[in-house]
């Protein structure tokens, strides 16, 4: 069974993280005078991603909904998320990787192009979704019946046999 | 074989001495008779032979009784039988003779062969009891004493004699425990339970949730009233019918990118805050709410509109950031009203929309089905493949 303080610490990395990735979001481009700051905010940020992922994944691992081996159940609950966040991690990795390569020599020129303006768009608005489910998946996780036995789980249980 | 057939029916169990024998063969040919009579009598040299087998295995501690092949309903009188009688050799075979037959029509040769065997250890065994430590009250001399019989594989009949201790699985581990203290514990937890209430893993998500919607109130009152304060600055600087544009990009330069990273910010926070209360999630849910026109629906609407057009105007947002360094390039003379009308415009009308929204959700501050999921903990039965209206978390 998760315990309270356990999940408020895992749920407080989650949103910490969160905030991070939504503060480099938005001020990131402030600091574009000077390449090797941006470059790491970038990378810090794609690893903030993975890393929330990894969290995540391992908090799916602990319910017990999981170890009794209804797996289906929880990719088919959380796929969305799931979906929205490799997609995000995509779309920034590609972003950032395509944002730096324009900027590096010349930190102050104007380098949009409309297929970067689309990315542009697609990236910020790929990361509100992110952390909309995300935040959602997260507070979903403390439900007390996918760490217990119950009959809802039984159920399940005895569909998926079928 | 001829002292097989000698033998009649099976003394009970473990208890097979040397000198006992003698008398329970006696006993044995009586039962052996009154097999005869019992059983057919072309079967009955098999039974017999069947009934020494068992009489040898039986003899033996060690082994374990027959099974389960046995009706149960046989098998029960036996066992009634034996609980009521204490083990013994010879005492009481014939009635237990009858209970037998069954099951040692059901034993084989091998039975025969083990019984030997075994019987030979004990008799070994019980020749030099002072050299094992056998203490004189194990020996038991009373040979009246019943033979209990049971299946080779029943629960043993004596009284059970369960651990004091128990192994009790708490925080994932487990833990010994007296098992008089189970009681006790179990009372105590409750009684504490009563006094305090713990928390639990779902209080501290809606208490999250409850923080989150108090910054999302905040970020929707400052957001409309940031846009509103931008969309004045832009139009008192550009003048009366957008004819002093230079002196806009002149004054306006320099804000122009903070103010676009700020307006994403607010935007981003409100827009999540207001498909948190409209639980965007529960895609049934939402689509009721815009058919309905409810507010946060309609705000989670035009908070998602905002931010598209908010973020479609970056372009603009470093070409006027950029407009000391690049005049010449970026910023040829007599474009001004071409590339800046479109930004004032779309400014103007993202202040509009975040104003709305911001009226929707005063309007109803309370309204929030994401806190109401939250407290019902609604677990959805499996997942139904015929059924995809719902976007999963």
């Amino acid at each position: 069974m998760l315990q309270a303080n356990n999940y408020f610490l895992v749920l407080l990395i989650q949103l910490s993280l969160l905030t991070f990735d939504l503060f480099v979001n938005s001020f990131c481009e402030l600091l574009r005078t000077v390449p090797v700051f941006q470059l790491l905010f970038f990378i810090i940020q794609d690893i903030s991603i993975l890393l929330n992922l990894f969290i995540f994944l391992l908090m799916l691992f602990n319910t017990y909904v999981f170890q009794v081996g209804l797996i289906f159940l929880l990719l088919e609950r959380f796929r969305a998320l799931l979906l929205t966040a490799l997609l995000y991690l995509t779309l920034s990795i590609t972003l950032h990787s395509w944002i730096m390569n324009l900027r590096w020599l010349n930190s102050n020129h104007y380098v949009w192009t409309d297929g970067l303006q689309v990315l542009f768009v697609f990236h910020r608005l790929a990361a509100v979704l992110y952390y909309y489910l995300y935040k959602r998946a997260a507070e979903y996780l403390s439900d007390p019946k996918l760490y217990e036995d119950s009959l809802w789980l039984r159920e399940a249980f005895a569909h998926y046999q079928q | 074989m001829g002292r097989k057939q000698a033998r009649g029916v099976p003394p009970m169990p473990s208890q097979d001495t040397g000198d006992e024998m003698p008398s329970a063969k006696s006993k044995r040919r009586k039962v052996k008779k009154e097999l005869n009579d019992v059983e057919e009598p072309e079967a009955g040299t098999e039974a017999v032979i069947e009934m020494e087998g068992l009489t040898n295995r039986r003899s033996s501690d060690s082994q374990e009784p027959l099974t389960p092949e046995l009706p149960d309903v046989p098998q029960q009188k036996r066992k009634k039988k034996k609980k009521a009688h204490t083990p013994d050799l010879e005492g009481e075979q014939p009635e237990h003779v009858n209970g037998d037959v069954l099951e040692q029509q059901t034993d084989g040769e091998e039975v025969t062969k083990k019984s030997k065997r075994k019987r030979k250890s004990k008799m070994t065994e019980s020749h030099n009891p002072n050299e094992l430590g056998v203490e004189e009250d194990d020996i038991i001399t009373d040979v009246h004493a019943p033979v209990s019989q049971r299946s080779l594989f029943s629960a043993p009949l004596g009284h059970s004699q369960p651990l004091s201790k128990v192994f009790v699985e708490r925080s994932r581990r487990f833990q010994a425990t007296e098992r008089l203290d189970l009681g006790r514990q179990g009372e105590q937890l409750e009684e504490f339970m009563e006094v305090r209430p713990m928390w639990s893993t779902r209080d501290v998500a809606m208490r999250v949730h409850s923080g989150f919607r108090v910054i999302g109130l905040f970020s929707h009152g400052f957001l409309a009233g940031y846009a509103v304060w931008n969309i004045i600055v832009v139009y008192v600087l550009a003048g009366e019918q957008l004819t002093t544009l230079p002196n806009l990009l002149q004054q306006y330069h320099r804000l122009a990118y903070p103010a676009q990273s700020l307006l994403y910010l607010l935007l981003a926070i409100s827009t999540v805050s207001a498909f948190d209360r409209v639980n965007l999630a529960k895609a049934t849910m939402a689509l009721q709410g815009f058919l309905t026109l409810d507010p946060a629906a309609l705000a989670s609407f035009l908070y998602f509109a905002a931010l598209i057009l908010s973020l479609s105007q970056q372009m603009t947002s470093d070409r006027i950031n950029l407009y000391p360094t690049a005049n010449e390039t970026l910023w040829p003379p007599g474009s001004e009203h071409q590339i800046l009308q479109p930004w004032i415009v779309v400014n103007l009308v993202v202040a509009l929309l975040v104003g709305l929204a911001w009226v929707f959700l005063s309007s109803r501050p309370d309204m929030d089905y994401t806190e109401d999921f939250l407290m019902a903990m609604e677990v959805e039965e499996y997942p139904r493949h015929d059924e995809k209206t719902d976007i999963p978390a």
